[in-house]
Order: structure tokens, then sequence, then C-alpha cells
């Protein structure tokens, strides 16, 4: 069908004029080609070395592997010279390393994550979720007092910390081995910060943050298990753990009562009177999230309304946008029809307009008290606040949305059909209805079937045409979560991150998954109907 | 085109090593320049400039650099689950609510400022901020607190007395013109339970009530309690009179007062300057008592540290920074009048000029701090949605039926 092909030389000319897409084709061959690949390949080259060492310092040697393997065939494929098998790689590599990169890696993470338990406290690892238990496991002193705290050096040069205790104004030396105390004329203040001190040299302010981590690891033993810790720069706390670890059964043992907590296998610490320590870690945890999307009532319970719903939502817009959009191509395909650019433009303004902005525009047109159309028509229709009104809206609004799309379609698929075919009919007596839906009806649907298959696809995820126009609600009575309007994808949000525990990404991977059976089933089923209808022919 | 067979060996040669060099050349800035060890700190818009000047006076007295980057507020929380190590920040500007969630993550750390600091803070601020269900501990410094009030067009009305003399002011006004409306307060089709919050206190209702330990208890949800259960009927008598009407949301309360359609607004010192630029002479006062005090929802903002900065060994320096630098009274002043807050150190509150602020702060008395558990996402939704359904208009949900359901709702969620 293309225009644009090599042109047959005429008959009457000796000399063959290659067409500009070729000669501009062959200008890269030679200097500007080699340059042009140079400069592609540096690039590429240079993500693979930044990249490599940012991997490389997160110890993470598979992902290292495997890029420094992919960097090299690149290099090689368009590198080794006279290799005829290597040609097409040429073409397809570009397209297959972005198709891997933002459509196979993530559905593979999102299937990883989906065996996992990756949530609101359970996001760091298990030796960062220990850390963090020890951190949080640290008391404060009952009586709530600090210590002004001045870093200093001794005759001997070692680190030592100038301490003054804020309740009772007593100071004190603290060293690794505990506190001294120290006369209070030795040590000079000025608005409650220590500023010198007899025998010893404070350390500059300037010089402070080098010896920060030296600081922070700088631990005053006193008492039993407590310690004076320092907190920035001026200020000491005493700090005394109520929980130990135990490295080798790998446990927390609780001070006061001996009470223990043991990994669950879940990703946290747990004691036998169900007690859970804060936070927990990422782990996998095998078949857990499908089971629940199963078991767990509060899922279970809507899903089939939803479910219907979402088939329902779908197949209609689908339908109405592709019978409306049809209909208007075939009325407007008259050959000498005056403003048939003009009523052309008009039909694509939706399209064009991006569909964030209508539809969060169509939100405030359809307010009731306030909306333009109840006012406009003086009705006080519900649009968005009574559940089954705002199905309605929400099937009229998609379909607005979808009609110019499926107007373009039909207008080109149209053009597509033989007139004489058309022809033929009417001199075999159909009439009009009759030639539509014998004749024009099943090429056209040969031509469009896919995009009506991936329109329905489209529309069984569409997120963004549920959730900014009601927002899933109005809410129903059934139960909490699932709205009058919600489709399974922003039922899954609603479920993943507006729910009691915060942020689960697992659970939203896991239902992510089985919405993408769902709809595979459903594409499969319909491709493989639809090629009967290419028997037709 | 017609090259010598024997020296087509030599160009694909060259090619590779030109690639090459190409390739060092230009990765080695990139793999210089994460090496770099500089306090890194996420700000969100508003607050870019004094952020940058606070820690930038910080790191001139202590030789060392910072870096500020600017990210949008709302997406700062769960950035910090996903961020990479290398380039994550040590400090973070927060709201308090996401104490919870990111205590539980494990993200951010604990704080210990001394106790002259902690003595310049009123309880409900360093209580906003801390977490924790077996030890409760600190995990931001506050910085800023926000609250919404009553806003009174002093030239269409008087301040009110009390809850009576506000009703009636508003429907008096409301029935003048149509389109005018009595109260505007935002909900629209979703609801909006941090709007309506006055009137849900000043019937008494609470979300979570505390134990013993003075923690907030996900199991005593006081949504449906029976003091505000007997309350609820005047939530009837409003919708039917018409005091408040859900299908009322943020654009249309703000186009309704500043255009003289409304007396009273209920909205926060984000539209200061709109208040202050549209000309009109305007009071805010705390919406009066109903049955119990309407006290609002208390938001406060600060700054945590992550758990990063101890991976970058900046940790003494991050305390220094947050614990202690930022708290201090004039750091709060310029940190909060930033984007037009309070400031929560009392001592830099005494210094407020703004009027606007200053009635805000008077608004605030005896406010309640959103709860920061984790659980508390499942309340929105549900609450808002009981607000909405019981002020429709014709049709209405009874009050009592909307939040007994909510309450169940919001039980079952949290389980």
């Amino acid at each position: 069908m293309s225009t644009t092909a090599a042109p047959t030389p005429t008959p009457t000319q000796a000399t063959f004029k290659p067409s500009y897409l070729a000669r501009a084709i062959a200008a890269f061959s030679g200097w500007p080609g080699l340059v042009v690949k140079v400069a592609f390949l540096g690039v590429v080259n240079a993500l693979a070395v930044w990249a490599a060492t940012v991997l490389a310092d997160q110890s993470n040697w598979p992902a290292f592997g495997v890029l420094v393997l992919f960097t090299l065939l690149i290099d090689l494929i368009y590198l080794v010279p006279r290799r005829p098998g290597l040609i097409p790689l040429k073409f397809i590599v570009p397209g297959t390393v972005f198709l891997i990169a933002f459509q196979i890696a993530p559905i593979l993470y999102t299937v990883n994550v989906a065996f996992t338990n990756y949530s609101t406290g359970h996001i760091i690892s298990k030796s960062g979720a220990i850390t963090a238990i020890k951190e949080n496991s640290l008391q404060p002193a009952q009586s709530g007092t600090t210590y002004a705290m001045a870093a200093a050096r001794d005759k001997n040069g070692d680190l030592v910390l100038i301490l003054q205790d804020s309740t009772s104004g007593k100071t004190y030396v603290g060293t690794k081995k505990g506190l001294t105390p120290i006369p209070r004329a030795a040590v000079t203040l000025k608005a409650g910060a220590i500023t010198g001190a007899t025998g010893y040299t404070l350390v500059p302010v300037k010089e402070l943050a080098a010896i920060g981590q030296q600081l922070t690891d700088f631990h005053v033993p006193i008492g039993e298990n407590a310690a004076i810790q320092p907190q920035g720069f001026d200020t000491a706390v005493p700090l005394q753990p109520t929980l130990r670890y135990d490295p080798e059964r790998g446990v927390f043992v609780r001070i006061s009562d001996g009470a223990v907590f043991r990994d669950n296998g879940l990703g946290s610490f747990v004691s036998s009177s169900k007690e859970e320590l804060e936070p927990g870690w990422a782990t996998h945890v095998g078949f857990r999230n499908f089971s629940r999307a199963i078991h767990d009532p509060l899922i279970r319970k809507p899903f089939l309304r939803v479910l219907i719903w979402t088939f329902v939502f779908a197949g209609s817009t689908v339908f109405l946008s592709f019978a409306l959009g049809l209909f208007l191509a075939i009325t407007l395909d008259k050959p000498g029809l005056r403003f048939q650019r003009g009523y052309r433009s008009i039909m694509v303004i939706p399209y064009a307009i991006p569909s964030f902005l209508s539809l969060l525009v169509w939100g405030g047109l359809l307010n009731d008290d306030f909306g333009v159309v109840n006012n406009l028509f003086h009705v006080h229709i519900p649009w968005l606040f009574d559940p089954w009104m705002a199905k309605v809206s929400v099937i009229l609004v998609s379909t607005w949305l979808t009609v110019p799309y499926f107007f373009l379609v039909a207008m080109g698929a149209l053009q597509a059909i033989p007139k004489e075919l058309v022809e033929a009919a009417k001199v075999d007596g159909g009439g009009a209805f009759q030639i539509f839906r014998r004749v024009t009806l099943p090429l056209l649907l040969v031509a469009t079937a896919p995009l009506l298959i991936a329109s329905f696809a489209f529309n069984f995820n569409n997120f963004n045409n549920i959730y900014l126009l009601t927002g899933g609600g109005p809410a129903t009575n059934d139960q909490p979560i699932a709205g009058a309007t919600d489709i399974l994808i922003s039922y899954t949000y609603k479920l993943a991150f507006a729910t009691g525990k915060g942020n689960d990404y697992a659970l939203a991977s896991s239902i992510a998954i089985v919405i993408f059976f769902i709809v595979a089933t459903v594409s499969g089923l319909s491709f493989w109907r639809t090629k009967a209808l290419e028997s037709v022919r | 085109m017609n090259v010598v067979r024997s020296r087509r060996r030599l160009p694909y040669f060259f090619v590779a090593m030109a690639a090459l060099l190409v390739a060092l050349v230009v990765a080695s800035p990139a793999m210089s320049q994460h090496k770099a060890q500089n306090l890194v700190i996420w700000s969100d818009h508003d607050r870019l400039a004094a952020v940058t000047k606070v820690a930038n006076a910080w790191a001139a007295t202590h030789g060392v650099s910072v870096q500020v980057v600017e990210k949008d507020f709302g997406s700062i929380r769960d950035s910090l689950s996903t961020v990479d190590p290398a380039t994550a920040p040590d400090v973070v500007v927060g709201a308090h609510d996401w104490t919870g969630q990111l205590a539980a993550s494990g993200l951010v750390l604990p704080l210990y400022p001394s106790k002259a600091t902690l003595a310049q803070f009123p309880k409900y601020t360093l209580n906003a901020f801390s977490y924790g269900t077996a030890v409760k501990k600190l995990y931001g410094a506050p910085v800023a607190v926000e609250n919404i009030g009553l806003i009174v067009n002093t030239k269409l009305a008087h301040v009110p007395k009390n809850f009576a003399d506000l009703e009636a002011q508003a429907l008096k006004f409301k029935n003048k013109k149509s389109g005018n409306l009595a109260i505007a307060v935002q909900q629209g089709a979703n609801g909006d339970a941090y709007h309506m919050y006055p009137f849900f206190s000043g019937l008494c209702g609470y979300i979570f009530g505390t134990n013993k330990a003075g923690n907030l208890d996900p199991s005593d949800i006081g949504v449906a309690n029976k003091k505000f259960l007997a309350n609820a009927k005047l939530i009837d008598k409003w919708n039917k009179e018409g005091l408040i009407n859900s299908a009322v949301d943020s654009g249309i309360a703000q186009n309704a007062f500043l255009k003289g359609q409304a007396a009273f607004w209920i909205t926060g010192p984000w539209n200061s300057d709109t208040l202050k630029s549209s000309g009109l002479s305007f009071k805010v006062v705390q919406l009066p008592a109903i049955s119990c005090q309407s006290v609002p929802f208390l938001g406060v903002q600060g700054f945590m540290i992550t758990k990063f900065a101890t991976q970058h060994g900046v940790e003494s320096q991050a305390r220094d920074l947050v614990g202690n630098y930022m708290m201090t009274p004039a750091a709060q002043l310029a940190l909060a009048a930033a984007n037009s807050r309070f400031p929560a150190n009392t001592v830099a509150g005494k210094q407020v000029t703004d009027p606007v602020l200053a009635q805000f702060g008077k608004a605030s008395v005896g406010g309640v701090p959103m709860p920061n558990i984790p659980q508390m996402n499942a309340v929105w939704a549900d609450l808002g949605t009981a607000w909405v359904k019981s002020t429709k208009g014709a049709g209405a949900t009874p009050a009592r039926v909307a939040f007994l359901t909510a309450s169940r709702n919001i039980a079952d969620k949290i389980g």
C-alpha cells in the first residue's frame, strides 16, 4: 500500500535515479554512518559502564553478569564484520532491548513481588530489620535527663566526651570505659553549651563532621546495659536496650521478662503471645497473597460483582463507541458533503484533549447541584451520587472519549472495502441495511476485530476513566472497599493502598497477575474465534 | 564505496576502539559523581529556599556541604521505600501522619533532642511525630503546625458567638439569594473527612481512643460512640435546612467565598495568600462548640532522618542538623514562614507577626493531631463517605445509619 516505494524506471530514460529516501539511506554509508555508529555504541557502552559500577557497589553480581553479557553481545552484533547472519539482528536489537527493559523486566519483577510480603512494615532486608529493632528497643532514662556534650581530646590525643547532666548540672568526662566526674569549675559553659575544659582540647567545630562516624560509635557505658550515646555534636543521651539479640539462635529476647521473639517465616519476629516487633522485612511467602485473594472475605465478597461490572463496562464502552463511530463514519462518508472536513475535525476533538483533563472537567460538569449539565436543563439527575446513575455516567463519558478513535478506524476501514462488492450487492437487489449487514460489516470486522479486542483489553483496565470521574464510588452498603463503579484494577488499588495497614504492594501485584490471566484468556479466545471470520473471504 | 579489500579490517578495529574511548569519556563523570559524600536533603517546593538557607548556614559552621533536592511533597513517603540507596536522602521533610508507616517499615531513625530543646515544643507536636508499639519514640523534628479554621467575611456577617448564632446567620445568608451557600465546606463525591472534622468533634466524635500507655488504640474506634450517635440527628437537621451540602467541592467552596456567595468558609493556612490578595475583610476563628468543643485536626510538618544517613556515614551530622539546629527558634521561624504556617517551637511562635497566621494559631487550641498510625488509612474514605451520604440533600441517609456503617467498615478493614 506504500506510495513511496522505489519508483519503476521509466522505459524511455536510460539512467536510473533513486528516490530521495534511497539516497538519504545511501548517504549514511561510508564516513557519516561510521561516525554515527561510533557515537551510538559509545553511548551504549558508557551507560553499561556506569550501570556496572552501581551494580558492583551494591554487590549485585547476577545483574552485573547479565549486564556485561548483554553489552558484549550488542557490541559484537554491531562490530563483527562480514557476517550476513547478523544483519537482521542489527535491526531487531534496539526494539528488543526496550521490549525487555520496559515490558518483560517489569512483568518478571511484578511476578516476583507477588510471591513476597512486600508491604508497609516489610520493606527492608532482614539484617536491616535486626539493626532497626535494636535501635528501636533503646529506651531513654526515665528521668528524661540528657547531657550537653562536647567532643574533646585528652593529653594523649584520644577522643573523649565532656558531659554535663542537664538535670543535676554535674560534669563528667566520658570514655569508652565509663564516666569520670570532673569538677564543675574545670568546665566553661556559655548559653548551655560546653566551650572548654581544663586538661582537654575541644575538637574545633569544623572538624566535628570528620569524626562524625566515630562519635556515632562512641558509647560511654553506665550501669549494666545502659550507655550514653552522642546524638549529633552537642547532645548525648543515656540509652538502655530493652531487647537482646541472640545471633546463634537468631531470636530476640526481651530483657525485662525473658520473652522470646522468633522469626515466624513471614518476615517478622513474633513472640508466643503474638506480640510483633517492628519493623519486619521483605521475604518470599509463596502463594499466601493468592490464597488471601481467594479466602479473605473482605476481598472475596465483592469480587464477583466487581468482575461482572468490569466486563459490562469494558464491553459496553467498546460496543457503543464502535457502533456510534461506525455510524458517524458512514454518515459522513458521502462524497460532496459540505463542511465534511469540519465535521471530521470536530469529531476528533475528544480524542485530542488529554483524557486526564476531560475526565476531571466531566466530573465537574456532572456535579449534582452545581454542575452545568443539571443547571442547563433544569433537572436534578444525581449523575455521580446514585450508584446506577454513576454506572451510566461512567459508560457515557468513556464512550464520548472512545468514539473518535473508532470513527477514525472505521473511516479508514470503509475506504478499504472494494466498491465493486457493494455495487454487485445492489445489482443483486439488496437493500441498504442488508448490504451493510452482509457485505460491509463482515469485511469491516475482519479489519477491525484486533482493534476491538485491544480496546476491550484497554478498557478492562481503564483505571483513569473510573478513578478520576467517580473515584470508584459512590460507596455501596454491602462492604467497605469496592464502590459502585469500581472495576478490578481500581478495586485492587484501593485494596492495596487504602486499607488498614499502609501500602500492600505484594497483594496488588498478585491481584494484577490474576487480572492478567483473565484479560489474556478473554483476548486469546477472541482472537481464536475471530480467525473464523477470515474464512468469509 | 569501492574500498580495497585489504584495508577493510582496519576501519572496524578503529570503530571498536573509538566506541570504547567515547564510552569511558562519557562514563567517567557519572562514576566519580556517585562517590560524592555530602548530606542530601529532600524538600518540597514551597520550603526549598528556606531549607537551603538554613542548611547552608549550618553547613558553613561545620565545614561540610549539603545538597537540597526538590521533590513533590505527596510522593516523598512512598519514594523512601523504592529509592536507590546510593542517591537516597539523609534528611526528608514530612507530614507527621507519615510517621507510623515510615517507622513501622524501619525507614526513619529515632531522635533524642536535648531536654532544653524538647521543653520549647508543645507536647502534642512531639506526640504527633512519635510512634512505637512497644517503646514510643520521637522520629521527627516538628517545624510547622497547620489547622483549618472558620473564615468569616466580616462585611457579610459577624463573628458568631456560638453555634446557634452561626447557623442562623448562615441560613439567613443562604436564603437571601439562590446560589448562595450557607457554610462553604468542601466535600465532593468522595468526601473530605479532614475538613468535616470540626463538625465531627463538635458532635463529640473521635477516631481512635488512647490506651493506658497514652498510645492510640486502633481497637477503640469512636466514629459511632454513644455521645456522637445521640447528637447525630443534628446532622439530619442541618441537611434538611441546607446548612451543609456534600455536592460542594474545594473549587466551588473557594469560588463561593471569594465571590461573596458565602459568608463562611472552612479552610486552612494554605489559602492565606489567596485570602489576603482577595481584598475581602475577614477573620479566622475556631468553629463554635456544638455539644463538645469543635476542634480541628492538627497537621504537623517536620524533618526526619532516614536510615540511609547511617549507611552513608553521616548520621551524626544529620542528627545535629535536625535534632539540634532545625529545632532552634530562628530556624523554626524561617522554615515555618516559608509556606505560611505557624512554627511548632513556642519561642518562635511568640515572634510571629503575620496576623492571619496568629489567628489560625488561636483557632488550633485544643486541636487533635491526625492519628499517625498506619491504620488511619482505613478511616479517611469511610468517614468521608458517611458525611457525604448524610449531607447529600434530598435522599440523604440518616446520619445515625451512615456513621454506624462507617464504624463497622473501619473495624472490618483494620481487622
